[in-house]
């Protein structure tokens, strides 16, 4: 097509048994109005280099896999649209202060093991079975925890935290914020179990509150707040933690 | 099952990657002209301690064109901080409810600097000599 | 997973940091613009016996405590920077920094005491 407009993706590359540190690439790519970034890179990969590596899966906000850099800002690739960044270049690369694994993919491990290790789920207080009928929660109870539901995992926010970028035992924003969704649920009973991860200087105390987090954050979770709004409760913890032996310290 | 190498780029220079950044260590800054600020009035109430002339001299000093720059680079600094404090006040309150609900960050932000003005008015009344 | 101290500071720091949002810029205004301002035109503000008046009894306490949870907000905020810039910032910073705290909370104590 005749005046077709054009932009260049500057795509940072690394394949670990070939590169010894990441480089810049540059690939010029046609594109309209409605292009986004990970089409971009799907041109990419299908019509000019195939060797070019990233995750995706939804293509609409959802999943949270296609989670980069894009113009030194932590996006969604494909949330973000190649127009907003015309005439170009626009650099593209894998999301800051997670280990590369290959071209955009970084190393997610560390953060699925946090996950896994702060009970993230719902712990009811009793058992129950389908036949005891639904939960029942009024609507003030589930706009508690609501927004900190949101959270499909993307990352933007780790790549947002300086003090994760320092120290990666820092639990950090989007797994303190599910913490929180579950300990404010009025249907779960497992702060207890997840208050350590909360306490420790790894928890809530490794959070200087620099905010970006939540600037980053595609789905509105503001993982500042969730952190913040539990810093109290964790000192009232601590105190209490004065009068009683074992108080506040909760179960590993 | 090794894991493939990977790499991490480190931290070298990271304040220079987003504004947000330097937004942040600004706001962090603030607290060097707050806590000489605080160490002046120490130094103030050790020579109002020690005398009239030791008073008078901690005076004279401080209006002098060194320490008036500096005071009102500290003024700077404070406001700056007190616009970022009470802008981040309401991410700092756990989930409560007054009445019922829970107060929006607007209500907070407004009171918080309704404290402000009326506690600045108390301290310069006080001060001036006007109260009690 | 270890048992963060960190929120006794964090008190500290917290309170020290909201009394200078809610009342460090007018007292900044006051002792160190006005107060030399005045001076040049002949006016005495906070002289030696209106200030020595003004610290006498829970006033001088409450001096006290202001200038102190400044600079224990100052000093926190201080360490982590020095942390947060990659500079060296562990047990030897710490003490350094609270411990000027401390040590200026004595004195402005004392000095309060000694009116
Ligand atoms: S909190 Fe937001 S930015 Fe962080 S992982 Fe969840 S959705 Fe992504
Ligand atoms: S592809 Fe699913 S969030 Fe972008």
């Amino acid at each position: 097509m005749a005046g077709e407009r054009t932009i260049t993706l500057e795509v940072q590359r690394f394949h670990p048994e070939a590169d010894e540190a990441p480089y810049l690439q540059p690939y010029t790519i046609p594109f309209s109005e409605g292009t986004s970034v990970l089409e971009g890179l799907q041109h990419i990969k299908d019509r000019l280099d195939g060797s070019l590596t990233f995750r995706w899966s939804c293509r609409m906000a959802v999943c949270g896999s296609c989670g980069c850099m894009i113009d030194g800002e932590p996006a969604l690739a494909c949330r973000a649209f190649l127009r907003d960044y015309a005439p170009g270049p626009v650099r593209v690369a894998p999301l800051d202060h997670l280990p590369i694994r290959r071209d955009l993919v970084v190393d997610q491990s560390d953060f699925l093991a946090k996950l896994e290790r702060a009970r993230t789920y719902l712990i009811p207080a009793d058992e129950r079975t389908p036949a005891d009928g639904a939960y029942r929660q009024t609507p003030e109870e589930m706009a508690d925890y609501y927004d900190y539901a949101q959270c499909i995992n993307c990352l933007l926010c780790y790549a947002a935290c300086p003090q994760y970028g320092w120290d990666q035992a820092f639990t950090g924003p989007a797994v303190l914020a599910l913490v929180q969704r579950y300990d404010l649920d009025s249907r779960d009973a497992g702060k207890d179990a997840r208050r350590a991860v909360v306490n420790a200087d790894t928890g809530v105390w490794g959070c200087t509150l620099v905010g970006y987090c939540s600037e980053v954050c595609p789905k509105g979770v503001d993982p500042a707040r969730a952190i913040n709004q539990r810093k109290p409760a964790s000192v009232a913890d601590y105190l209490l933690g004065w009068l009683r032996p074992s108080g506040g310290e909760g179960t590993p | 099952m090794s894991r493939p190498r990977t790499y991490r780029p480190g931290m070298r220079g990271w304040w220079q990657r987003h504004p947000a950044y330097r937004r942040y260590l600004l706001r962090e800054g603030t607290s060097l002209f707050l806590g000489g600020y605080a160490l002046w009035l120490v130094a103030g109430l050790l020579c109002l301690a020690a005398g009239e002339a030791a008073y008078g001299q901690w005076r004279a000093l401080q209006g002098t064109p060194w320490l008036f720059g500096l005071h009102l680079a500290a003024l700077m600094a404070a406001c700056y901080h007190a616009v970022t404090w009470l802008r981040l006040l309401p991410l700092t309150v756990p989930v409560i409810r007054l009445g019922g609900r829970r107060p929006s960050d607007r209500a907070l932000i407004r009171g918080s600097w309704g404290v402000s003005v009326a506690l600045s008015a108390a301290l310069w009344l006080y001060l001036g000599g006007g109260w009690p | 997973m270890r048992r963060s101290h960190e929120p006794l500071l964090w008190l500290l720091f917290g309170a020290g940091g909201l009394l200078a949002a809610w009342l460090g810029p007018a007292l900044i205004l006051f002792t160190g613009i006005l107060v030399p301002i005045a001076a040049e035109r002949g006016v005495t503000l906070l002289g030696y016996e209106a200030a020595r008046g003004l610290l006498q009894g829970p006033a001088g306490l409450a001096a006290v405590a202001v200038v102190t949870l400044l600079l224990f907000h100052a000093a926190h905020r201080i360490h982590h920077t020095l942390h947060d810039l990659g500079l060296p910032a562990g047990r030897r910073t710490r003490l350094g920094c609270y411990g000027a705290a401390v040590a200026g909370g004595a004195l402005a104590a004392a000095a309060v005491l000694a009116l």
